[in-house]
């Protein structure tokens, strides 16, 4: 301790430091507590529930966000939603239900808020030393802690498109983050670009409220409704996965058939053989409106020209309103790229399991995945994996030591250099899932006698 | 619970959801201003395999949890007392002592009598209670969840059962010794039985850690 000038940091001990108060935030220090440890969870805005807070300054939060994963696939498992809230909760019922989280497991006093970890980095061999952005006039605070999970989510930095012509464009230019009054579309001719699910969701807000709606897409992509045989569709191909592998591309192919059918009738062609592997835009309501002509699809934009918008295929429209919806750039800017072992020029991380630092074994991120399923239980779990870690690797060497090679032997396989960057992030929910079970066992398991 | 629990779970249609009768006396109701709710101790929520649900404990149970600065609930599962009957096994009644749970606002204890005692060993390996205590287990399924979060797990038996082969397959269970009180498993709501049997309960749980 003496060999590093610490002079003004604070020494925690062995206390976890948890970055935001997120649902992801607020699930690890739930599961780090159950578990033993100390921890202070740092949060930069002033309220708790991360992008579902609308109260978040910078929550991507849109009109009428509804869940598109249903209850029973998105509830945290140790921790269920009321079994009288319908299917697909609203997202202030999310907010209502984190809420109720936090205050059930005593949450709040373990969050520092108004608090942005602005740097950390590693100190004495496997420790860490954080430091707190100062509030305006006063000094950054410095803390050391025996460890850091960072969960600070991925949809804070708009990824925004350039275009030809778009800085003089004279209609006003949003990005859906932005999009957070839906009277704002009423009466106007609205562009929506992009095809992920917060495009869909705000071309069927604009269907119903604007003047027209012109909804530009560049690629195909699987188009599920929110039920399918009667069932949450989430839950009803969840069932099906759990089928024998012959059985279950059998079971898939036929109730996606309806589905897929309608979609080519509207033009648009599914990737692939199915929906894992790849986010699947989960919405009942946008093929109707594409069939009733209040959505009219587009290809690619070309260029925005004064008040004219020019579609790669030569059409032109003139919109009032160009909601960009665009997606997110995932971005963790509180810890050097190379730790988390990305390096300057590919700064994306690459985890061991999608979670563990390659670099520093007390260095975690928690929901840095895109799983096309419900996020929080795959977050239940990983933070559930990492707990468990932290206690490991002090009290079983052994152990460690088989987790070690495990969680190596898990990751083979996501190389990522040759996967699309903005696919970066996607899971196959079934065999992460399958991982996360098998670093677990490994890390609970009694040893074989 | 594992991950493969809560997998299969997942995938598992939900029992029917229904309209649960739920009893809350808090230590304010009390119109005693000596005592408070203490935030350092945790809620306690009961169940029992009696018909009646919730509204036995309201007779003393409830009232006396509360005397010691605990928010105290009980639950009337699907078909007890004022909860409208529905489909399901003790799953589903583990499915109903969940939901009330979390309810309660905060970290809870469940307390579980007679058959009730195996909903809430099953409800405990779904939900981290704060505590798990079983008052003469009736009817429990062999294989018991272990419980999530390792809670303290307290076993409670009339001094008649002891001896009895289902009492020692819980107490094996969880690896812990039965502790006793004086009078009949199903008599436990008033008088002499419920003051004894509560007083080793409460001060079990004034010795766990808060
Ligand atoms: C519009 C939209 C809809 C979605 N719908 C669903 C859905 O239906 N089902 C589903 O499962 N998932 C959905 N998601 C995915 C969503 O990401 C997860 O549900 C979940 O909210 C992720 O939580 P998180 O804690 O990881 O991130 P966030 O909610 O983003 O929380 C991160 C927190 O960290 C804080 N923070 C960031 N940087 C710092 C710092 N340096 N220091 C301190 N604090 C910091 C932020 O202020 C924030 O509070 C949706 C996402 C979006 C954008
Ligand atoms: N209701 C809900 O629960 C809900 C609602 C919205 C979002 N979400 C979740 O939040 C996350 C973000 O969703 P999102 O829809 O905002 O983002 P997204 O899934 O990343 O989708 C972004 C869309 O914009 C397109 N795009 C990106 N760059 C473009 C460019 N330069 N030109 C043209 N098109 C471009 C993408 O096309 P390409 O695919 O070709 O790159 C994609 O169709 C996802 O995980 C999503 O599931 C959930």
């Amino acid at each position: 301790m003496q060999e590093y000038s610490s002079q003004a940091a604070y020494d925690r001990g062995e206390a976890v430091c948890v970055i935001g108060a997120g649902a992801s935030g607020l699930i690890a220090v739930k599961n780090l507590r159950e578990n033993g440890f100390e921890v202070d969870c740092y949060e930069r805005d002033t309220v708790l529930g991360g992008l579902w807070n609308p109260q978040n300054q910078h929550s991507p939060l849109y009109p009428n966000t509804h869940l598109v994963t249903s209850r029973s696939q998105t509830e945290i498992p140790d921790f269920p939603m009321p079994d009288d809230w319908p299917d697909y909760p609203s997202a202030a019922q999310m907010l209502e239900y984190l809420t109720a989280y936090a205050k059930h497991f005593g949450l709040s006093e373990h969050i520092w808020y108004g608090s942005e970890i602005s740097h950390l980095e590693p100190v004495e061999g496997s420790r860490f030393e954080v430091v707190v952005k100062p509030a305006a006039g006063a000094a950054a605070r410095r803390l050391r802690y025996g460890a850091v999970i960072i969960a600070t989510g991925h949809h804070w930095s708009p990824n925004l498109p350039s275009y030809p012509g778009l800085d003089d464009f004279r209609g006003t230019v949003l990005h859906s983050s932005q999009l957070k009054d839906p009277s704002r579309l009423r009466g106007k001719h609205v562009l929506v670009i992009g095809g992920g699910n917060s495009g869909v969701d705000i071309a069927c807000e604009a269907a119903v409220n604007a003047a027209s709606c012109v909804h530009s897409v560049r690629r195909g992509s699987w188009h599920l409704p929110k039920y399918l045989g009667g069932e949450p569709a989430d839950y009803a191909l969840a069932r099906l996965a759990s089928r024998p592998k012959y059985l279950r591309r059998f079971l898939t192919d036929r109730i996606l058939k309806g589905p897929k059918r309608l979609a080519e009738r509207m033009g648009i062609e599914a990737p692939g053989p199915g929906p894992a592997g790849e986010e699947p835009v989960r919405n009942g309501r946008y093929l109707e409106h594409v069939g009733d002509g209040s959505i009219k699809r587009r290809g690619e934009v070309a260029r925005f020209d004064g008040y004219e918008v020019a579609f790669a295929d030569g059409t032109e429209i003139r919109p009032d309103l160009v909601v960009l919806a665009t997606g997110y750039q995932p971005k963790i800017a509180c810890v050097a790229p190379e730790l988390l072992g990305g390096t300057r020029d590919e700064p994306a991380p690459r985890l061991f399991a999608r979670m563990f630092s390659p670099k520093a074994q007390t260095l975690a991120v928690a929901g840095l995945v895109e799983p096309g399923v419900g996020v929080l239980p795959i977050v239940h779990w990983q933070t559930h994996a990492i707990s468990r870690w932290l206690q490991v690797r002090k009290s079983d060497p052994e152990r460690a030591e088989s987790f070690k090679l495990q969680v190596n032997a898990e990751s083979h396989h996501d190389a990522v250099e040759h996967v699309d960057p903005r696919r970066r992030l996607v899971v196959d929910a079934e065999e992460y899932l399958a991982s996360l079970g098998r670093i677990i066992d490994t890390l609970e398991q009694e040893p074989a006698k | 619970m594992s991950l493969t629990a809560w997998s299969r779970r997942a995938r598992t249609p939900e029992p029917v959801p229904v309209r649960r009768e739920i009893a809350v006396f808090e230590p304010a109701d009390l119109f005693d201003i000596e005592i408070k709710d203490n935030p350092e101790t945790n809620p306690v929520l009961c169940c029992t395999g009696d018909p009646a649900g919730a509204a036995a404990f309201n007779a003393l149970w409830l009232k006396r949890i509360a005397t010691s600065g605990r928010y105290a609930a009980a639950v009337s599962v699907r078909g007890q007392g004022g909860t409208p009957a529905a489909a399901g096994g003790p799953e589903a009644r583990a499915h109903d002592v969940v939901q009330a749970a979390v309810t309660v606002p905060r970290q809870t204890v469940l307390i579980g009598h007679r058959e009730g005692a195996a909903w809430a060993a099953l409800a405990a390996g779904r939900y981290p209670a704060a505590g798990l205590v079983l008052v003469s287990p009736l009817r429990v399924p062999k294989q018991l969840p272990k419980p999530v979060g390792e809670p303290p797990v307290l076993l409670v038996v009339s001094e008649s059962e002891t001896q009895s082969k289902e009492v020692q397959a819980v107490s094996d269970e969880y690896g812990i010794t039965p502790l006793t009180f004086a009078g009949a498993p199903d008599d436990v709501f008033k008088g002499a039985t419920a003051e004894g049997l509560l007083d080793t309960v409460l001060s079990w749980l004034d010795a766990q850690k808060p």
